[in-house]
């Protein structure tokens, strides 16, 4: 291996600004952008403070925002996975970052509100624990050198030491490790050198490590935090033959039972002329935007993955968000009164979201609502009034079956196939109320 | 009716409304310093408000005793945004929810409360945009310097999240569209009026290095499988860009 250090001192003899230019072409493809779930004030003579809502700084020509300074200490890699840009037979320029480089453009541009904090990762050079010990330096320098108090992802090496995973932990808020393909079958086949294992077990492990963390901080206040913005992962979609029905149920999984903050849904964008990957004329967008509708469902909406995909009905309606193909399906347990059901039942109306459904139930308990109160409340009705009645009176005008239905709202819904998740905040004017939400 | 003629500070505003209060007023005007007004000339009084800061946090503490923080909190915001006219739609917020309490919050169907919501919640939004969009430029005579117009007058919000966050520097950050400052010292930060540039500041050596680095980061970020820059318009608006750097253009004519 003695050959790719070797490399790397070569790499780093290119100027920073076209090593900064190679190696953010090589990490924008980890989609995980949110610099949330972490709540530190600053301190006196200190820089960096971290926000719970997370802050977004700009966005970028594809819509995607930047929050985090996304970077990769290198892109060389000894792995081959097919599905990633910087694998080993890829034929791309190569260059690698000094620790010290990435501390000086993590402060600079921090200092002048460019960004939130790092997002550091990187390709394998040596071996997992060799990796995993040149991120933590870099994490390490920041906060205990430069007393550095912003964010930082770190992302974890598939296969590293648990002792350096819980090391990772002490200095990151968020820590990662991209599962990227949805079923074993499919990792096996186009990246045979990364075991399911290799990054399930280090997900369980950083799960128990932030529960255990938890309860010590419960107990005592000067108990050192683990990850306190939790864990995310990744999950490419359209690369591999797996149902919406599969992801989503994985992704069910593991938000219960390991916990995470957030999955993300990459689409697979064609960089291969490999047979083992299909030849798609675009990445599938508006696929990845439904799953993320989905997955909102879970998370704040009280719904199962069973309940919105099912053996029958493998993938997601591309024509229609998944909560409005929810209720097309269980017309039966609509229109609903708006001043009388649950908050639950209101969030299971299309069109209702979250702050809408918080709204209607504190103002009901002040006044009797009708159209025009809610329009007031500022709750959108334009699929909302099919599923609603208030004051005894439908919302809809004149009842329709299911396919006039359905045919209502499509027509008026009828987007551009150009989507992506950040869309689904444009409806929240503040992100900053649902904390917990990025 | 009387015309009441505050300095333009929330604490002014809200010392206007003791006096109105006080006064027994129905149905007041309010005119800010520094505005030109018509109304004055049919009024049958003006008064002049004097700011004193106690009167404030008195109302302050009366007014969350009797409904509750978060409408307050409301009604700050609202106030910030410095649309004509909402002196007197928080005023009849403000009055609303000391009849009648801590229902006032569940009222928010009913106007005021529903108009002085909605415009503090914008307010409120615009400044979180602007935790994210101000730019620090490092200048020679040794201070970070940020110039922002933003449509509300957002100052008041963003700056504490400053002081917390580059808390090694001191910094300034100018609305231009208000003259005024947020100045940080290392201790604490003071609003300052009436604030003029008499010439561009000096920028450090290494100023436009690191702005350099950062719009090259910017643009190779963007995927271009995904190119869509109609949803970067919605997020980043026009009328920010002016200050950014990463949507300056590099000098080069295409």
């Amino acid at each position: 291996m003695s050959h790719i250090y070797g490399i790397i001192n070569v790499m780093i003899t290119l100027p920073l600004e076209q090593r900064l230019e190679i190696l953010a072409d090589s990490a924008k493809y980890d989609v995980s952008c949110s610099s949330s779930g972490s709540n530190r004030v600053g301190r006196a003579g200190a820089l960096g403070s971290t926000a719970a809502s997370g802050v977004c700084h700009t966005w970028t020509a594809d819509g995607r925002c930047i929050s985090l300074l996304k970077i990769l200490l290198t892109n060389i890699c000894i792995y081959d996975c097919a599905y990633c840009l910087n694998r080993r037979s890829n034929d791309i320029p190569r260059a690698a970052f000094t620790p010290d480089e990435i501390v000086a453009l993590t402060m600079n541009f921090y200092r002048r509100n460019y960004i939130e904090g790092l997002f550091l990762s990187t390709g394998v050079i040596r071996s997992a624990d060799y990796t995993m010990e040149q991120l933590i330096a870099v994490a390490k320098r920041l906060r205990e050198v430069e007393r550095f108090n912003g964010y930082i992802h770190l992302k974890l090496v598939p296969g590293a030491d648990p002792l350096l995973i819980a090391q990772a932990g002490r200095y990151a808020d968020r820590v990662s490790i991209n599962i990227e393909l949805p079923s074993r079958q499919s990792l096996a086949l186009l990246a045979p050198d990364k075991p399911r294992e290799s990054v399930i077990n280090p997900m369980r492990q950083v799960s128990a490590l932030l529960i255990e963390a938890k309860e010590a901080r419960k107990k005592s206040r000067r108990a050192p935090h683990f990850a306190p913005a939790g864990q995310s992962t990744q999950l490419i979609v359209g690369a591999t033959p797996e149902s919406d029905r599969e992801i989503i149920t994985l992704t069910e999984g593991l938000y219960k039972k390991l916990e995470l903050k957030r999955v993300y849904y990459s689409a697979y964008i064609p960089g291969s002329s490999d047979n083992r990957l299909p030849a798609l004329p675009t990445p599938p967008l508006l696929r990845e935007h439904r799953l993320y509708q989905a997955d909102w469902l879970l998370r704040f909406y009280g719904f199962a993955a069973h309940e919105l995909l099912d053996e029958a009905r493998p993938n997601l309606d591309m024509r229609f968000d998944p909560k409005s193909d929810w209720a097309l399906r269980h017309l039966e347990l609509f229109p609903v009164d708006v001043n009388r059901v649950d908050y639950e039942v209101l969030l299971r109306v299309p069109g209702i979201g979250v702050r809408s459904a918080q709204r209607i139930v504190q103002a009901r308990r002040g006044t009797r609502l009708g159209e025009v109160e809610l329009k007031k409340l500022g709750v959108v009705l334009k699929r909302a009034k099919y599923f609603l009645t208030a004051g005894g009176r439908y919302l809809g005008g004149i009842r329709l079956d299911g396919p006039r239905l359905m045919e209502r709202l499509l027509a008026p819904t009828r987007r551009p196939a150009r989507l992506d998740q950040l869309e689904l905040f444009a409806a929240m004017p503040d992100t900053s109320a649902l904390t917990g939400e990025l | 009716m009387t015309t009441y003629h505050y300095d333009g500070s929330f604490e002014g505003f809200l010392c206007a409304v003791t006096d109105c209060l006080e006064a027994g007023e129905a149905q007041p005007e309010f005119v800010r310093n520094g505005i030109d007004h018509t109304v004055g000339l049919f009024a049958s009084n003006i008064r002049e408000v004097v700011t004193v800061r106690g009167r404030a946090v008195a109302f302050r503490k009366r007014f969350i005793e009797a409904v509750s923080q978060e409408a307050f909190a409301t009604a700050r915001y609202a106030f910030h945004s410095q649309k004509p006219g909402i002196e007197l739609l928080v005023w009849r917020y403000l009055t609303l929810g000391l009849q009648v309490g801590g229902r006032l919050c569940l009222m928010l169907a009913e106007e005021p409360v529903c108009s002085v919501n909605r415009i503090a919640r914008h307010v409120s939004h615009e400044a979180h945009k602007y935790k994210g969009f101000v730019r620090f430029r490092e200048v020679e005579a040794g201070f970070l310097y940020a110039q922002i117009e933003p449509e509300a007058d957002i100052l008041p919000f963003i700056s504490p999240h400053f002081v917390g966050r580059v808390g090694d520097r001191p910094w300034m950050i100018h609305d231009l569209c208000r003259r005024q400052a947020a100045l940080y010292d290392l201790k604490s930060w003071r609003l300052v009026r009436e604030v003029e540039l008499t010439a561009e500041p000096t920028l450090t050596a290494t100023e436009q290095d690191y702005a350099a680095l950062w719009q090259r980061y910017f643009q190779r970020h963007a995927i271009a499988e995904r190119h869509n820059p109609k949803l970067q318009q919605k997020h980043v608006p026009l009328r920010y860009r002016k200050h950014l750097p990463e949507f300056e253009s590099s000098g080069d004519p295409l």
